[in-house]
């Protein structure tokens, strides 16, 4: 468990100070050393370019770990309000809250992204609103679940009793039992989001160069994967270290929560 | 039965309803003139500004979006799905030559993730927390964080360029299958693996059975009649989950490896802003996702009758 | 006056409560007595407007039942309460949302009087006894001085002991504050010696309503005479005749 965190605590070190740890300009071209093979300048080679590899890679965790936070918490922002919506607000909005949801489940998310992506032209805001809005349904059906079996809890029949509006209700009673549930779904969304900017990266409709990102990075590499295969292996083990590290803490997270359900 | 059979159904209807809606939306929203679009792909020169109107007219891109939504999904409805905006050629075709691609693959691949996972599971469940169970848990764990184009590289990497053993690109003789589907197995197989590791212990744990097993009941019965049914609902739950994770792996692994299935035809239609294209691949496939999970959903119901009664 | 007329509440198929028709005047206490599952806890859900009422009305004083902030005093103290908030936080809701300002000596006095002392309340509900919450659980139903008080089974949650001083402090405050008060127990002892009316529900349906005095001595149906009588040879009920 503890080194779980610790393992967190490095990826977002990483993320926050990349920039001040990567020892060159990541968009530094330097044609005459391109694809250099790793050595005591170049820690860890240089692409086509002849960038440093290492500076990228630690620019790109920005990006990565960065555009997967914001993506990730906005998903759990509209789902726990869809969700909630859905549990507090009646019949007729249970069955169209959860019918929207359906219908954004009813598509395999990445391939919706990608489309989304593609369509809206690639770029970072395309690719924040392609994720995003394929991103959201999880929060929504955990915390309608959660939520009704709330509805018939004391408290809860006790605020409505005392007159309290549905928006104080959803607030004060509903979320506080809502998050630890909401947080292991936010686990897998954020593993979620960094693969879905590299599959979009990769296929060419996410974040553009010059900016230095994992899935792009690995797109660069895959050219010249016959000369130079490291340059591929870097991204690629970026991307790994982090979804595992992610979806680690979630499990350990998912654990603690069914050892509290357990003693109460 | 047949009520929840017709409740299920319309809400399935009510989902692919608005799938196309969404997907209408997004298309009527994509940057750029429509029409012109269509018109330069279709010509690809100067084209006179009438043929653009003619183009306009014919989609009824100018009565507005319900109504433009009308003309879009009325042919869609019987099974029309149009013709290329770009090659003008029909699209329902080549959609299904590419599906002769994509198809094999995608069976493949499941073969290979139930060979792998199914006998990793229950390996692992022989002695919760030893050291069989622990190598599986991890190799599963570091399986699912993996994306599908970096293995496919490094598969590549080592079998086609390293070794030489295997064909990498295209999908000209059979063998060119392998490392596509191997990619694809080896992806669903972790999370294949997680799911039913789980679901056996859970259905071990089952407070019931130590008094069956006092009872004289057979260890071998007991594992028929009560783990493996139980074990089989998270399996049966996630399964529509397992069919979109195979699907994404497919499009992502089609591009890697050149392969002219469904996931090229649709990036490719997308490159091209060929969105007849897009649409049949997107409706398509939320046809097949919503049916499947329709089928799904009335399976589980018959594997747990505690859902039924729920509902009632 | 609290009205409830030809009310029934079904559940699927089954009738929960069939054409139950009860009257309760201001600042009188009726106990509504039964076996579980008779409906006992659905009549209150029905008078608070949490079920839909298939048939039949539900007032006080001519308007809707909720339109008097009634209070409600639960069966499981502990459960009543947000277990992430202060006791303070919980009993202060029905104020907060109408509006009230807080009354401090309002507070004090109905602390005193259900002995709870001031700083139990910055506790969370976990870190207090049944008896200690089952109290509060009271507090915050007077909180907001209300006309009608329903009670679901306010006892038997708690020891013996606790019961009866529980009990007391409930007729004591009734007594200052002169709410309308309906109790639901499955205690005949409790409705004996605390209610003016005592009502028999059974099988969603009203077998009898008679003064409690009366109930003891002469039960007007056979069912409140086997209920009657099984409460004496429990001991729960004290021969008075």
């Amino acid at each position: 468990m503890r080194s779980v965190f610790i393992l967190i605590l490095i990826l977002v070190a990483i993320a926050v100070l990349g920039p001040l740890l990567a020892p060159y300009d990541p968009t530094q071209i330097n044609i005459p050393n391109r694809l250099s093979a790793p050595n005591s300048t170049w820690l860890l080679g240089t692409d086509a370019l002849g960038r440093d590899i290492l500076s990228r890679l630690l620019y790109g965790a920005r990006w990565s770990l960065g555009l997967a936070f914001v993506i990730s918490v906005i998903g759990l922002v509209i789902g726990a309000t869809v969700g909630l919506i859905a549990a507090l607000g009646g019949k007729v909005a249970d069955w169209l809250a959860m019918r929207a949801t359906d219908t954004f489940l009813a598509f395999p998310d990445i391939i919706a992204a990608v489309v989304i992506a593609g369509v809206l032209g690639a770029g970072t805001g395309s690719l924040i609103f392609a994720l995003t809005v394929t991103g959201w349904m999880r929060y929504a059906r955990v915390a309608r679940g959660i939520g009704l079996s709330l509805t018939s809890r004391g408290y809860v029949v006790q605020a409505r009793l005392a007159g309290l509006s549905p928006l104080v209700i959803a607030w004060r009673h509903y979320l506080p039992s809502l998050l630890p549930s909401l947080a292991v779904v936010w686990t897998g969304m954020f593993a979620r989001a960094i693969l879905g900017i590299s599959a979009l990266g990769f296929l060419g409709f996410g974040v553009q160069p010059p900016i230095p990102e994992w899935g792009t990075m690995l797109l660069d590499a895959r050219i010249h994967m016959r000369s130079t295969p490291l340059q591929m292996i870097w991204p690629g083990l970026a991307v790994v270290a982090c979804v595992l590290a992610i979806n680690l803490v979630g499990d350990a997270l998912r654990d603690a929560l069914a050892r509290q359900d357990r003693t109460e | 039965m047949i009520r929840t059979l017709a409740g299920l159904t319309l809400r399935a209807v009510v989902v692919l309803t608005g799938t196309a809606l969404a997907t209408f939306a997004l298309l009527w929203h994509a940057p750029g003139d429509p029409a012109l679009a269509i018109a330069l792909a279709r010509y690809d020169a100067v084209v006179p500004a009438a043929v653009v109107e003619q183009i306009r007219a014919q989609a009824s891109f100018d009565d507005g979006f319900w109504s433009a939504f009308q003309t879009w999904l009325g042919p869609l409805l019987v099974g029309d799905f149009g013709q290329s905006s770009v090659t003008g050629r029909d699209v329902w075709p080549e959609l299904m030559a590419s599906l002769s691609y994509t198809v094999p693959l995608a069976l493949a691949g499941l073969a290979i993730a139930l060979a792998l996972s199914v006998p990793l599971a229950l390996l692992a469940t022989l002695r919760p927390g030893g050291l069989l169970d622990r190598a599986a848990v991890a190799l599963a764990s570091i399986g699912v964080a993996i994306p599908a184009y970096w293995l496919g590289l490094l598969l590549v990497l080592l079998f086609a360029v390293h070794l030489g053993w295997l064909p990498a690109m295209g999908a000209r003789t059979p063998a060119h299958v392998i490392l596509p589907a191997l990619t694809l197995g080896l992806g669903v197989a972790a999370s294949l693996t997680r799911i039913l590791r789980s679901g056996i212990l859970e259905a071990r744990a089952q407070p019931f059975l130590p008094a069956f097993r006092r009872r004289g009941v057979g260890a071998r019965a007991i594992e028929r009649d009560h783990v493996a049914p139980h074990a089989a609902i998270p399996v049966v739950t996630v399964l529509g989950l397992e069919l979109a994770f195979l699907l994404e792996g497919v499009v992502m692994v089609e591009v890697i490896f050149a392969r002219p299935g469904l996931g090229v035809f649709l990036v490719d239609a997308i490159e091209a802003r060929d969105f007849p294209k897009v649409q049949a691949v997107v409706v398509l496939a939320a046809v097949l996702f919503v049916v499947v999970n329709l089928a799904i959903d009335l399976f589980y119901r018959r594997l747990d009758p505690r859902i039924g009664e729920r509902d009632a | 006056m609290l009205s409830v007329e030809n009310v029934t509440v079904r559940r699927g198929r089954a009738q929960v409560l069939n054409d139950v028709s009860l009257t309760l005047a201001p600042g009188k206490t009726l106990a509504v007595v039964g076996e579980s599952g008779a409906g006992k806890s659905t009549l209150i859900a029905a008078i608070l407007d949490l079920v839909r009422v298939a048939a039949g009305q539900i007032t006080w004083a001519g308007a809707p039942v909720r339109r008097c902030s009634p209070a409600l005093v639960m069966q499981e103290p502990r459960r009543a309460f947000n277990p992430h908030l202060s006791l303070r936080r919980s009993v202060m809701e029905p104020l907060e949302a109408q509006g009230h300002v807080i009354d401090t000596s309002h507070l004090t006095t109905l602390c005193a009087g259900l002995e709870i002392a001031l700083d139990l309340l910055d506790r969370r509900p976990t870190e207090v006894s049944i008896g200690q919450a089952q109290r509060v659980g009271i507090l915050r139903a007077l909180i907001a001085a209300p006309p009608l008080v329903l009670f679901d089974e306010p006892l038997s949650a708690l020891d013996a002991v606790t019961q009866k001083h529980t009990a007391r402090l409930i007729a004591d405050l009734q007594r200052e504050a002169g709410f309308a008060a309906l109790i639901v127990t499955h205690d005949l002892g409790y409705a004996a010696a605390y209610a003016d009316d005592i009502a028999v529900l059974r099988a969603g349906q009203v077998q009898e309503r008679t003064p409690a005095a009366r109930f003891v001595t002469a039960p007007q149906t056979d069912y409140g005479r086997t209920l009657r009588d099984a409460a004496f040879a429990l001991g729960a009920l004290e021969r008075v005749a």
